[in-house]
């Protein structure tokens, strides 16, 4: 891939991203209706969630780059894996901020150990944690390979932090979207959508940018070890 | 699988479980280890309140978790430090073999713990009637093990080659195991003391499943990768 097409494809997803985010913006504070029960607090939903998503689709897109690095050995699979399992950890920690405050709001605590979905959440977080920890413990192609196997076998655990929800039987955590449809007015729907496309946008673009900086940057080392060269 | 590869993995746990009856460090180590955490356990909760029966499954299997972690650090020191790692590598033996022999060989030492820890937890932390069944929590113990010794051994692979692997390997296998310790409490719980509630365990029994399943397809797919190079 060239770079002027990198930097083509980045102007047009972050043009995109960044009109998305000022419509959610708009959209979700002066277009959409006040929950009737809880208020003005219920407008973190639409970026609680939305970034909630955003990070397992961050975690899905390391998993999907991970066995393609494996399958391939291709550096660019692996720069595409570390940085979104690192974007997916920021979003990960955001949910869990956002969360507790609308907990606090909502049940009047910061926390609830009752609630598998936000313990579990806490876990996938510490899984992805350890993927940096491993990350820099280990050099070479082993770095990448063990990256990419770690990528895989954390993002096998998302899909069971859901299901755990369903063992446990807990119902402390509000269910929106349910198997029957969403638990909220098509004037909501409308405007969660919205904010959902513009933080996955969000997740695309940061993830472009900062393929073109890794890739920069090696290619200014580069540059600098063939200028090192020739004047010795 | 096929005649040579039972027979492989045959030779490659027996390998493992004579080495462990010879010195007998690595379970007698993780037993004295888990009646120490439990110990440690009752002093931090039990002389708090008078009725530790509600968490009898959470302490017995956060304990067993920490112990894993000994366990599985330990089930490597063969293949680390007296080069058997070398040898098992050039020899004709499918990665798989390797792995599943392993996972066995963790499960094996996690039973061998569970057999003195098990009715130590009844005996400490439950109140009136035993656990109510013993077949049923040795289901989930089986089930709880299976997962444990499957990433025990994929996990403990990947931090042979790692800096600081005492350091790496808990950090990558306690977040993992999370879920087996929260099933496997929610099941330990559901039939101790007066307790007998099978719907739930019946669903914590197949969490645990579908866990160890799940993770023996990742580490299927993922493991001649640990090695390939």
């Amino acid at each position: 891939m060239t770079e002027t097409s990198s930097g083509r494809r980045l102007a047009v997803i972050g043009t995109a991203t960044a009109a998305l985010t000022a419509v959610a913006v708009f959209g979700v504070f002066f277009v959409a209706p006040e929950d009737a029960d809880q208020g003005i607090i219920q407008k973190i939903f639409y970026f609680h969630v939305s970034i909630a998503i955003a990070s397992l689709v961050a975690f899905g897109v390391g998993c999907v780059a991970g066995i393609r690095y494996l399958r391939s050995r291709e550096q660019r699979h692996d720069d595409v894996s570390v940085i979104a399992v690192g974007l997916g950890l920021l979003f990960s920690v955001l949910v869990l901020l956002t969360g507790s405050i609308w907990a606090k709001a909502s049940w009047g605590t910061w926390w609830v150990w009752g609630d598998p979905r936000l313990v579990t959440f806490l876990i996938v977080i510490l899984l992805y944690a350890a993927y940096f920890v491993l990350r820099s413990s280990v050099e070479g192609e082993r770095q990448r390979r063990y990256s990419a196997i770690f990528a895989i076998a954390a993002f096998a655990s998302v899909p069971l932090s859901f299901y755990s929800v369903r063992v446990a039987q807990s119902f402390v955590h509000p269910v929106v979207f349910t198997q029957g449809g969403a638990n909220m007015p098509s004037s909501m729907v409308v405007w969660y959508v919205v904010s959902q496309v513009a933080a996955i946008g969000l997740f695309l673009t940061m993830l472009q940018l900062e393929l073109i900086q890794r890739r920069a940057e090696r290619r200014l080392r580069a540059l600098k070890l063939q200028l090192e060269r020739a004047l010795a | 699988m096929s005649v040579r590869a039972a027979r492989q993995f045959r030779a490659l746990l027996v390998k493992d479980l004579r080495l462990e009856l010879q010195t007998r460090e690595t379970a007698v180590a993780m037993v004295l280890f888990a009646v120490a955490a439990m110990v440690i356990f009752q002093f931090a909760i039990g002389t708090r309140t008078d009725e530790t029966t509600p968490f009898a499954g959470g302490i017995l299997w956060a304990t067993l978790a920490l112990t894993a972690v000994l366990g599985v650090g330990r089930s490597y020191v063969p293949e680390r430090e007296q080069g058997v790692l070398d040898g098992l590598l050039v020899a004709p033996v499918s990665r798989m073999t390797l792995l599943v022999s392993k996972a066995v060989a963790i499960a094996s030492y996690m039973l061998a713990v569970e057999v003195v820890a098990v009715p130590l937890a009844g005996i400490f932390f439950v109140e009136g009637p035993f656990f109510a069944d013993l077949g049923l929590l040795l289901v989930v113990c089986l089930l709880a093990n299976a997962g444990i010794g499957i990433l025990g051994a994929l996990f403990g692979s990947m931090s042979l080659f790692s800096r600081a692997r005492e350091l790496v390997l808990p950090v990558l296998f306690l977040p993992s195991i999370v879920p087996v310790v929260i099933a496997a409490a929610g099941a330990t719980h559901a039939i101790a003391g007066v307790s007998n509630d099978m719907a739930e365990y019946r669903g914590f029994c197949l969490f645990l499943g579908i866990y160890a399943l799940v993770f023996g397809l990742v580490a299927y797919a993922t493991y001649p990768y640990v090695f390939d190079d």
